[in-house]
Formats: structure tokens, C-alpha cells, sequence
């Protein structure tokens, strides 16, 4: 008999802090838009989008996908977690480092602070790293998702080592590459590695379980799996030698290996058995529409179309907030509650089954809390990018303010179901 | 099936998987149901939409709950199952319906 997944999870004291601190970064950030709409409308290079950013990337996105990992891990691999000390002392660190991160970005200084912040970041990654590894190690699951995961952390250890790098490079320097070049490699190594390429890894498993779907082609992951990593190695080499053609030819084998996955997720949609798409899902269905933009927008930059020359920086600060924001937190958004929920729910109702009235994982929040969150934040991204391509800073301010009150609401419900309590019969 | 275990094949249709919103029955995951007098024995064959379910122990515990208080001296097994393995074939018309099949 196998060991079913709920006798793995974790306890929910390692994975439930990891979402509030997630939230109230995320809601912090859409403050720093609204007070601070130039970071916006500048090159990419200035400190408050990099204090932003990485605000973004390491104290809200990364630190919900630590939380979930941790919870998904075991029905993933079918195994327990290797360490769950290892995982407090990784979101200690990397909570610790985004925040002293972000303010040494913030002050543009390149010190001590910076060099301590690097370093809790890296710690942390190293943790989580060996978690990782150690738990898929106990696993004899030798399926695709587990090996995107494992090269998606993989790809996590070697941004955050060249982020260090890059700090030290900026106040020692010793690279004769550019900092702008190596920003770019240090940030699609992020993005598509890890982020990414986790995304795919995760959903792959769970979206078909969710939707129900059976059969699904699994070879459209393994194209996908190669394509997105020989691209990338491609393109990091070609980032840091200046190799141009390299650089195009990156991107042109790595959207394919997008692509291939997409379709694998579009298959698992027609074949679902569960027909009708919870709020959860609706937001997750918008963040993959969102990912035309950036695809759309790759292209139009690395083709240099002269009619676009005066456009170039601020698409690129599209390109990069079409996939950081409108991909990639529109999804940990929607999948929040899937799991989420479900975490508190057995946490409340496992050995109480008869005792107390039983709701069901989508009880636990307000529905209609999360579609007002999820017009709000569509609305508000469509804003904050229009205010990025026109660099008009009272459209980005909008876009921001938008995006706080969809930040609220998404904050307002993490809050709701951590402190469900159950009814008695 | 005779009569006591067609009245457990019912019960069981108050065991409701979280997640689909359907019960265990019309979903088609109660794969057989042994009611064994002379030992004070119920054995539920059983089996999830998926090997990864995060709902499984729940509706496990669910069920054998809902047995238990039923059959208060017999000893109640829920055994879990992979073969054959789930498919859209085990879903009853009224599970269909419910999750918008028909």
C-alpha cells in the first residue's frame, strides 16, 4: 500500500509563516510603487527599482514558494520533508536578508550591509537547497517534475551565488564584463531557472490533479526541460562573454520549451474531469494568458526594431515587470488558494472528523474577497504597465494604488483562513 | 453485494472528497465493501483520483468515522488501492453531473 501524501506533510508551523510574511511583503512592495512611481521610469539600473525587485523576487515570491515547496514536496516525492529545522532557519535568513537587501539597494550602498544581506540570502538558499535535495534523495519518484525541481534549485544556488558576486564585483570590481550585462544574466538565470522552471515542475503535477485530468503527455515537459536549459546555459554563457548571436538564439530555443510546456497545461485543461475552474484556478489561468507580454516583448528587444528605439528602456522595465508581477505573482496569488486552505484545513480537522462541523477547504475564505482581488489586480497591473511604457508617473501611481487594495484583500484572506476556527456541532 | 454491505456502499455517500466537492460513491472510489458477520469485520476497498492526494487521509478517516458510529462493535478497515487504477469511467451519472460532465 503506498503511503498516502497527507501522512507527509509537514507541520503547519514551518509552512504557514512563510505566506504571511510573503503577503505582507507583497503589500509592502505595491506601497513602494505608489510612493515611488520613478523607479519606474528610469534605466533599470537605480536603486529603488533594485531595492524593489529584489523585495519582490526574495521576500514575497521566493518565500511563498519556500512555504508551498514544503507542503508540496511530500505529495510531489510521496515522501516526508528531510528537515524541518532547516526550513525555519532558511526562512529566518532569507526574511532577514530580502529586508537588508533591499535597504542596502535602497541607500545604493554597496558595504557591509549589502555584503551581510548576500550572505543571509545565500545561507538561506543553501538550506533549502540541501532540504531539497535530501527529500528527493528518500524519493524513488523518478518523474519529470522532480527533476525540473531539482534543476530549478539548482538554477536558484547559482543566482543568488552570482548575485553575491555581483555585489562584491560593485564594490571590488573584477569582472570585465559590464554590470548592466551581468544583471541581466543574474536575473534570467532567476527568472527562467528558477522561477520558471519551478513553476513548471510544481504545476505540472499539481494543475492536472486539481483539474482532474488523466493522460496528459508528458514528453511535451521533457522537450520542455531541455529546451529551457540548454537555451538558458546558452544565454547566461553568451550574457557574459557578449556573445549577441548567442544571446538570440538563447531566447529562440527557450520560448519553444515555454511553449511545449503550455500546451502540456492547455492538454490537462481540455481533458480536466472537473469542469468548472475555482477563483484559485481563474487567477492562475490569468497569470499564463499575462505571459504573451512578456514573450511579445523579448522579441521586440532582442530584434532591435529601429521604430522602437525610443521605447527600449522602458520596455524592458515591462518585460521584466510583466513576468516578476503580472506571471509570476499573479500565479503564487491564485495557487495560494490552493494550498493554503488545504493546510490549515487538515491542520483544524484532521482527527476531528464527527466532532465538529466540517467545512470545506474553500470555506475557509471569502470568495468573494478573492474575485474582487483578482479584477483588482488585473486592473491594477494593466495600469502599472501602461505607466511603464508611457512612463507616465500618475497612471503608475494608480496602477500602484490598484494593486495595493488587491494586496489588501489577497492579506485580508490569508489572515481569515490562518485563524479558522472550527464550529462545534 | 447483499443488504448490510449495500447499506455501507450508501453511507459511504456522506464521505464527500474536499476538493471535487463529490461524494466517494458517485465519484468511484469505493471499489468494494466486505461485511463480515461471524468476525465483526467491514473491509472498504478504496482508491483516490490521484497517488499524490493531499485529501486522502481525510477521507479515509472520514469514512471509517462514519462506519465506526454505524457499526459500533466491528472492527472497520479502510484499505487503499491503486489497482485498477481511477479513471472518468468510475464517475457515476450523478458524479458527471456534479462536476459538470453532462
Amino acid at each position: 500500500m503506498n503511503q498516502i501524501a497527507s501522512q507527509n506533510a509537514p507541520s503547519p508551523r514551518v509552512v504557514i509563516p512563510h505566506y504571511v510574511f510573503g503577503g505582507l511583503t507583497w503589500l509592502a512592495v505595491t506601497l513602494l510603487i505608489v510612493f515611488n512611481p520613478d523607479a519606474f521610469t528610469q534605466h533599470f539600473f537605480n536603486p529603488e527599482l533594485l531595492a524593489i525587485t529584489h523585495l519582490l523576487v526574495l521576500g514575497w515570491i521566493t518565500m511563498v514558494i519556500f512555504g508551498a515547496l514544503y507542503q508540496l514536496l511530500p505529495v510531489i516525492m510521496e515522501v516526508k520533508l528531510y528537515s524541518e529545522p532547516f526550513a525555519i532557519s532558511s526562512l529566518i535568513l532569507l526574511g532577514l536578508g530580502a529586508v537588508l537587501l533591499a535597504f542596502a539597494f535602497w541607500q545604493f550602498s554597496f558595504g557591509a550591509i549589502m555584503f551581510v544581506a548576500a550572505t543571509f540570502v545565500v545561507v538561506a538558499v543553501g538550506l533549502f537547497f540541501a532540504n531539497v535535495l535530501l527529500t528527493a534523495r528518500s524519493s524513488t519518484k523518478r518523474v519529470i517534475e522532480r527533476t525540473f525541481i531539482i534543476t530549478s534549485v539548482i538554477w536558484l544556488l547559482f543566482t543568488v551565488l552570482a548575485g553575491l558576486t555581483l555585489a562584491i564585483n560593485l564594490a571590488h570590481p573584477f569582472l570585465k564584463t559590464s554590470h548592466i550585462e551581468l544583471l541581466k544574466l543574474h536575473a534570467h538565470a532567476g527568472i527562467v531557472g528558477w522561477f520558471i522552471q519551478l513553476i513548471i515542475g510544481v504545476s505540472s503535477k499539481l494543475l492536472p490533479m486539481f483539474m482532474v485530468s488523466h493522460h496528459v503527455n508528458t514528453k511535451k515537459l521533457t522537450f520542455a526541460y531541455y529546451a529551457i536549459n540548454i537555451g538558458l546555459i546558452i544565454g547566461v554563457v553568451s550574457l557574459f562573454i557578449q556573445l549577441k548571436f548567442g544571446i538570440v538564439m538563447s531566447a529562440v530555443i527557450v520560448v519553444p520549451g515555454i511553449f511545449s510546456y503550455l500546451s502540456f497545461i492547455y492538454e490537462a485543461y481540455k481533458k480536466r474531469v472537473k469542469k468548472q475552474l475555482d477563483i484559485g484556478m481563474k487567477q492562475s489561468a490569468v497569470s499564463f494568458m499575462v505571459l504573451v507580454i512578456p514573450f511579445f516583448l523579448i522579441f521586440s528587444l532582442l530584434f532591435n526594431f529601429k521604430f522602437l528605439n525610443n521605447l527600449t528602456l522602458p520596455l524592458s522595465v515591462a518585460y521584466g515587470s510583466a513576468i516578476v508581477i503580472g506571471f509570476i505573482t499573479s500565479l503564487v496569488m491564485g495557487q495560494t488558494y490552493k494550498t493554503l486552505p488545504f493546510i490549515v484545513w487538515l491542520k483544524v480537522y484532521r482527527g476531528r472528523v464527527g466532532k465538529v462541523v466540517l467545512p470545506l477547504p474553500k470555506d475557509l475564505y471569502s470568495e468573494k474577497v478573492a474575485i474582487a482581488q483578482l479584477w483588482l489586480f488585473a486592473t491594477g497591473f494593466v495600469l502599472l504597465l501602461l505607466g511603464i511604457s508611457t512612463s507616465l508617473t500618475n497612471l503608475l501611481i494608480s496602477g500602484g494604488t490598484v494593486l495595493f487594495l488587491s494586496a489588501a484583500l489577497y492579506n485580508f484572506n490569508i489572515l481569515k483562513i490562518i485563524f479558522h476556527k472550527p464550529k462545534k456541532i | 453485494m447483499d443488504t448490510e454491505e449495500k447499506k455501507i456502499f450508501e453511507l459511504l455517500r456522506e464521505v464527500v472528497d474536499p476538493e471535487l466537492m463529490v461524494n466517494i460513491i458517485d465519484l468511484g472510489l469505493v471499489y468494494g465493501v466486505t461485511y463480515n458477520e461471524p468476525e465483526h469485520k467491514i473491509d472498504v476497498d478504496l482508491t483516490l483520483t490521484s497517488p499524490g492526494c493531499p485529501m486522502g487521509g481525510l477521507i479515509i478517516e472520514d469514512a471509517q468515522q462514519l462506519i465506526e458510529a454505524s457499526y459500533a462493535n466491528f472492527e472497520v478497515m479502510i484499505n487503499l488501492v491503486w489497482e485498477p487504477m481511477w479513471s472518468i469511467e468510475n464517475l457515476t451519472e450523478a458524479g458527471k453531473e456534479a462536476l459538470g460532465q453532462i
